[in-house]
């Protein structure tokens, strides 16, 4: 190690040239990250839900499929016909979209006295202005299942514009210039965008919104904690530095290898700067403590002495960043852990090799001023001391009144619930929530549902099961309205007297095909090679409970229909929500387990102890079986951001009982007494305890001005288990050490 | 003064003979295009996809003065034997061999596709052009004109139309539809041949370039002024 630190010396000037080159590089590659905010995406390859959906939404442009929702107390006046008119001629003339539907636009095939009238449910160029003729609108949109509840809200108090985009198309530069065409027509109606493109854009421009506003705060309020508990400049300005070079670096990297920022990822910098200022302080702190004149002398023996602590507890923070890697099923979760773990390595090897090549250049701190502050420490006098000989007291207390928090807390943990509703990412008064809100309670939600039949789409046999499928479907509570080409064709079939059912002739059903090519909705339901179609329809419950029993409701029919000559697939939303709650619940356990066995095993190795590393291990789990406890006593739920809390926890947390199982170890080694080796690990290793705990959780307790729900329970959780672990660390873990060592 | 009274007069003289002549050039395609007594023929029809996909349909077709046509589908297979027949104001009867009896079929909106071409109702309109649009001349060269049309009615889906015809044959070479915001959005290429004493459109292509999708009408064993009886412009004969 020292010669390690005498190379760091004698190459510092190359090693701050080679810093700055991979940090200017590596900035330059930043602008090349995007944004991506589509969790279907994140999805593994092989997630049989999520292929299809995607084929689905590829093949018959489900996916990308966006609403503009007029409110108002009647749709069925002059005035707002006109302005739904309005909006779908605007967006009609919009590049990227493909189609747009909407009353105004709606085709429509009535029976007539003799024949039938196609067309438009409205002229176009002549809309309706008399009550009369608004009344009779009103009940033709109303009892038609192709209009009520899908572009006209069954109450008919909302209107839905129904816009579709292009394979190719930037969906963010479409979903804005949607919102901008239509807030230029100044609409007196309460307007809100929905679906997915507006969805995924919002979330970016939130992604976007919370990193742009909130890493500076949370700069600035670590700066503030360490400027309170240094009181020197470089003890603010160089772990700070460290970080803000590791977050460079790491989304550099992000850029460069085509890596993009998701809703989870959009973190990793106010976790780095939260994790990785830590290393960089034991660094100043060790080499301004040696008391050596030669600076160069005094900072190879500082070094020397905090090289391996320092390593080790990166280790750990990495392993419960690396957990993510092997515990998680969504790829957004894994990414943020593989790039946290390398972010955490830079924050170490920069703290190790360029903070002092840094320090090499600058004289001594003056150490009277910080032995001073040491002595009238309001943190030694008032909670440390107290702290300490209370511990040495009451070991078994201290066991007991643990114990019985976590009895309680396992109480709390069966009452957690799990969320994967993208609706409850957003705040309750986000105008994206408030459109969902509006989705879900006028038209039926917005949660699709694909069943795909494959085989002759013109046969009578698919287009039959379709039909007695859509009925089977309404028959569910949790199903509204269906769409299908087999609905069109029932009903051109009645038009032509012989009643609204699927002809038993495929050559009758061939022909009234004739009716319905080039019909602009013929693509959202059947493949050009008429060997796919589509039942399209929305889940209205949001409860996960609800989605799996539609499921095996559904999955009954498939089984006892689905035939090689008409294949039955179902997919959707609602389908996916199932598949990433069930991840959920094995993400937290797989990540969570493998990060635990992972720190126990390094602070065996550390320590020499496998026991130790097994003691270590205790208050961390104390912590987690409190994290959990709260959560389910707050109704917090699991979700894609508070999923990473537990294994973020552990590999944070376990630097606490490094610390406090070392220093008492060292002290033990040394002769110490038990309550000399106690007093020594409270006094000097409880102070790095608790301004770390507070300059972590300051960090973290930014998140809750994110505009994402997710990370704001992140951060309340993560500040939250860092004091659990932190108090456990300085409380549990001496108990247990005092108890284990009574002999002495 | 005088000069300028003078000016004012040939000014708006001239506007009103290229008014006149812009009337007159386009009611004279209007002549070309429906002068024949009757016509019958094949048509394919042609769909390419952006992926550069074709399907093929064809029907016989036959055409009595401007506003009866009678067309019968015999390629797909699956609607061979489809007829539809159109007679004046806008009135198309709908014939499926599978079904009993014809059903009359009133088109409520003009500018949806027909049957799944680039070519909407209106543009498949039987109305002369001359009746529909106002032309206004824009430009003469050696072998064409240049006519900015304005749609009459409010019920267009363009906004205009550049129409460049032949000079001296009188029948279209292009048109350039644009929509509200004044964008290109659908342009028509015609190669027509003489057969006779009548201008043929032997092959007519209509590019959607929004959607990148393109449909060839090509029109074979053209035969004009045969005498075709109006029986076979009649309802009850459809089935036929």
């Amino acid at each position: 190690m020292k010669r390690f630190s005498a190379f760091v010396i004698r190459s510092k000037w190359f090693i701050i040239f080679l810093v700055l080159a991979i940090s200017t590089f590596l900035a330059i590659q930043i602008p090349k990250v995007t944004i991506n905010s589509d969790v279907i995406s994140s999805l593994p390859a092989d997630d049989v839900d999520a292929v299809l959906l995607k084929k689905i939404g590829d093949k018959f442009g489900g996916n990308r499929m966006g609403m503009v929702i007029l409110d108002a107390e009647n749709i069925f006046t002059k005035d707002v016909i006109q302005h739904i008119k309005q909006i779908t001629d605007s967006l009609s003339q919009t590049e990227g979209i493909s189609s747009v539907s909407s009353l105004t636009n709606a085709m429509d095939i009535t029976e007539s006295e003799f024949g039938m009238d196609i067309g438009q449910l409205i002229d176009e160029y002549d809309l309706p202005d008399s009550p009369e003729e608004l009344a009779l609108l009103k009940e033709r949109a109303l009892t038609n299942e192709m209009y009520a509840g899908s572009l006209v809200s069954e109450d008919g108090t909302a209107a839905a514009v129904i816009f579709t985009l292009y394979d190719d198309a930037d969906i963010q530069e479409i979903a804005q210039t949607v919102k901008a065409k239509t807030e230029s027509l100044n609409l007196p109606e309460n307007i809100y965008y929905a679906g997915s493109p507006m969805l995924i854009t919002s979330i970016a421009r939130l992604i976007s919104a919370d990193l742009t506003l909130l890493f500076p705060i949370a700069l600035l309020v670590i700066a503030l904690v360490l400027f309170i508990s240094f009181h020197t400049w470089r003890g603010v300005v160089l772990p700070l530095l460290v970080c803000i070079l590791a977050i460079v670096w790491v989304i550099g990297l992000m850029g460069l290898f085509g890596y993009q920022m998701s809703m989870v990822s959009n973190n990793i910098p106010i976790v780095l700067l939260a994790v990785g200022s830590a290393y960089a302080i034991h660094v100043i702190h060790r080499i301004e403590q040696v008391k050596q004149t030669d600076r160069k002398q005094a900072i190879i023996v500082a070094l020397s002495g905090v090289a391996i602590p320092v390593i080790l507890t990166a280790v750990t923070t990495m392993a419960g960043f690396l957990s993510f890697i092997f515990g998680s099923y969504l790829k957004m979760i894994r990414d943020f852990g593989l790039f946290t773990a390398m972010g955490t390595l830079f924050a170490v090897l920069l703290s190790l090799v360029f903070v002092p090549a840094v320090l090499s250049f600058f004289s001594p701190q003056n150490k009277s001023k910080t032995k001073a502050f040491q002595k009238t420490s309001v943190l030694y006098k008032h909670f440390l001391l107290p702290l300490q000989k209370f511990i040495y007291s009451h070991p078994k207390q201290i066991v007991w009144i643990w114990i019985g928090l976590a009895a309680v807390a396992v109480i709390g943990i069966t009452m957690i619930e799990r969320n994967v509703d993208i609706r409850n990412y957003f705040k309750k008064d986000n105008p994206t929530r408030v459109a969902e809100d509006i989705m879900t309670e006028k038209f039926g939600g917005t949660k699709p549902i694909f069943v795909l039949f494959k085989g002759n789409v013109q046969s009578p046999e698919v287009l039959q099961t379709m039909a007695r499928m859509e009925e089977y479907m309404k028959a569910h509570p949790g199903i509204g309205t269906t769409q299908s080409v087999a609905g069109l064709v029932s009903k051109i079939n009645g038009a032509f007297g012989e009643g609204p059912i699927i002809p038993d002739d495929q050559t009758m059903i061939e022909q009234l095909w004739f009716l319905l090519d080039g019909n602009e909705n013929m693509k959202k339901l059947v493949s050009d090679d008429l060997d796919e179609a589509l039942i399209i329809s929305k889940f209205i419950f949001s409860e996960n409970n609800e989605k799996k029993d539609f499921a095996n409701y559904m999955q009954k029919f498939i089984d006892e229909n689905s035939t090689e000559t008409c294949e039955i697939q179902i997919t959707g939303m609602p389908y996916i929500d199932v598949t990433m709650d069930r991840s959920l619940i094995s993400s937290q356990i797989g990540s969570l387990v493998i990060a635990v066995v992972f720190v126990i095993f390094i602070v065996g190795l550390l320590l020499r102890s496998m026991l130790s590393g097994l003691y270590a291990a205790v208050p961390i789990v104390a912590s987690i079986t409190m994290l959990f406890g709260f959560m389910g006593f707050t109704g917090i739920p699991l979700n894609i951001g508070t999923v990473l809390v537990a294994s973020v926890a552990v590999g944070i947390g376990i630097d606490y009982s490094i610390h406090v199982i070392s220093h008492f170890k060292d002290g033990i080694r040394k002769g110490e007494t038990v309550a000399e080796a106690l007093h020594e690990t409270i006094s000097i290793s409880g102070k790095a305890i608790v301004i770390n705990l507070f300059s972590v959780s300051a960090g973290f307790l930014v998140l809750l001005f994110s505009e994402m729900v997710p990370l704001e329970y992140f951060g309340l959780l993560i500040a939250l288990s860092m004091l659990a672990s932190g108090m456990g660390a300085l409380t549990l873990l001496p108990s247990i050490l005092i108890l284990s060592n009574k002999k002495r | 003064m005088r000069i300028i009274y003078l000016f004012v007069v040939v000014l708006f003289t001239a506007n009103i003979s290229l008014a006149q002549d812009a009337a007159e050039i386009l009611a004279n395609m209007d002549k070309v295009l429906f002068s024949p007594k009757d016509k019958s023929g094949i048509a394919t029809i042609t769909l390419i996809d952006k992926t550069g996909t074709e399907k093929v349909r064809e029907a016989e077709f036959f055409q009595k003065g401007p506003h009866k046509k009678l067309y019968r589908y015999t390629k797909p297979e699956s609607q061979a034997g489809i007829a539809t027949l159109t007679l004046p104001d806008n009135v198309v009867w709908l014939s499926l061999p599978a079904f009993e009896n014809p059903k009359r079929i009133s088109l409520l909106s003009k500018s949806q596709a027909f049957n799944n071409t680039d070519f909407s109702y209106e543009d498949m309109a039987t109305t002369p052009y001359s009746e529909r649009f106002t032309p206004e001349l824009t430009s003469t060269g050696a072998n064409d004109y240049v006519l900015l049309l304005t749609p009459i009615s409010g019920k267009s889906k363009y906004t205009k139309i550049i129409l460049r015809l032949h000079k001296q044959n009188g029948h279209p070479i292009s048109m350039l539809y644009y929509n509200e915001q004044n964008r290109l959005f659908k342009e028509a290429s015609y190669t027509y041949e003489k057969i006779g004493k009548y201008w043929n459109a032997k092959e007519v292509v209509m590019k959607n370039i929004e959607k990148d999708h393109s449909t060839v009408i090509q029109l074979s064993d053209i035969k004009f002024d045969q005498g075709l009886s109006d029986d076979l412009f009649m309802v009850e004969n459809l089935k036929k």
